[in-house]
């Protein structure tokens, strides 16, 4: 499932040349050549879909897991403070790109990327209706689980390349 | 006890006992010491809007919007890379059911997902959590990301450095033309897969559940993905 008019599928055919580091049958991992920071990746599915609720639950899964382990390539391999993983879904979001994607920007103090807030005063009253509205809704919605792996190929955290003991050894260290 | 209370050497026996506490021991002291471990335990009061059993969503008491999320495993873990693979398929499965209801229920046409992994990036509590910002135009919010100019040289060091063995037979060789820089010209227009409903049932793995309606709110997901085609 591709968009030839997708700059992104063009990256996942190899109609158009990017720094990947990292691909499997599901994700792409690709360096942003105007990153935050050097290092900022973002993975993409390989099939196009242009929002989060587009994206069926298993490939969710591998792919927050993809962007888990390039964090922890970052921290192993540049000296760096922290990790954010940050997707913008939909335009008031700030998404630019209509397929969907996971940022994972390496992060150093005063950096000057700033994903932080100043927290709005909201009243007792409108949390609470918030809390309703949204629990309603949650309640007609089912998250599926993810039939669970034998605990040894979580342990290993293999990604699905079977040649990945490399970068398995990796997550095993907490940086 | 409040760590002002004790005198040096208390200080220094406790940091002592926490050196050399068995990992598993370890974990159970962070655990008693965590704000979130007890809102999951129910110690403390909170605004939950989802749970099941291992994940728990609550409302941010300091929301950066209404409807502000903080999605939690139930296991205290304080960094990202300790927790297991299903766990976080499972923790980011919820967000995207959770972003759907977001769109549905409050009104809104969009949402940021952030993760903070360390001080530096923004992590503040000991137990990992996933933000989930519900967005509207003109929220107030900004976040800032630079745009900056990275040199081939520089890029190319930085994939060979973050390469995996894995992905590097099947790597792709970036010369010839420069690689497009991101975003793309604003003329995509993206033909949209079919609307998702929110999640087919299975029985097993949801105690409560009622069947979803179709019909929910009449939101279309198309919507919300075809504008980004069309700006």
């Amino acid at each position: 499932m591709s968009n030839e008019n997708c700059i992104l599928c063009q990256i996942v055919g190899n109609q158009v040349p990017a720094y990947v580091i990292y691909e499997d049958d599901i994700a792409l991992g690709i360096l942003d050549v105007n990153g935050a920071q050097l290092g900022h990746t973002f993975i993409i599915p390989k099939n196009h879909y242009p929002i989060l609720e587009q994206v069926p639950d298993e490939e969710i899964g591998h792919l927050f897991n993809v962007a888990n382990k390039i964090s922890s390539a970052l921290f192993e391999k540049m000296k760096i403070q922290g990790t954010n993983i940050y997707v913008t879904n939909g335009i008031p979001a700030g998404q630019r790109v209509a397929h969907f994607m996971i940022n994972v920007i390496p992060r150093l103090e005063n950096d000057g990327i700033n994903l932080q807030w100043a927290p709005k005063q909201l009243g007792e009253e409108e949390m609470s209706t918030v809390e309703l509205k949204l629990k309603d809704q949650a309640q007609t919605a089912v998250v599926s689980k993810q039939a669970k792996r034998p605990s040894k190929v979580v342990e290993h955290a293999v990604v699905s390349d079977d040649d990945e003991d490399y970068y398995a050894g990796h997550l095993n260290r907490i940086p | 006890m409040a760590p002002e209370e004790m005198d040096d050497e208390q200080v220094q026996a406790l940091k002592e006992k926490i050196k050399n506490m068995p990992p598993e021991e370890l974990k159970e002291f962070h655990k008693k010491q965590c704000i979130f471990c007890q809102i999951i335990s129910g110690k403390i009061q909170s605004k939950r809007v989802y749970e099941d059993d291992e994940a728990l969503v609550i409302l941010d008491i300091n929301p950066a919007n209404p409807g502000h999320m903080l999605i939690m495993p139930k296991e205290h873990y304080a960094i990202m890379p300790q927790i297991p693979e299903e766990t976080i398929a499972h923790l980011f499965t919820v967000v995207k059911t959770l972003s759907n209801t977001a769109l549905r229920s409050l009104g809104v046409q969009g949402s940021n997902v952030i993760v903070a992994n360390g001080v530096a990036a923004g992590q503040k509590a000991q137990h990992f959590m996933i933000h989930l910002i519900p967005r509207k135009e003109e929220d107030g919010l900004e976040f800032t990301m630079p745009q900056k100019d990275h040199s081939e040289n520089e890029l190319e060091k930085t994939q060979q450095l973050l390469s995996l063995e894995g992905a590097r037979k099947k790597q792709r060789s970036p010369e010839q033309q420069a690689p497009p820089s991101l975003p793309v010209p604003s003329s995509i227009k993206a033909p949209l897969p079919k609307t998702v409903p929110l999640k087919p049932q299975k029985k097993e793995t949801q105690k409560e559940e009622k069947p979803s309606s179709k019909k929910d709110s009449g939101l279309d997901l198309d919507d919300i993905a075809r504008v980004l085609g069309a700006k």
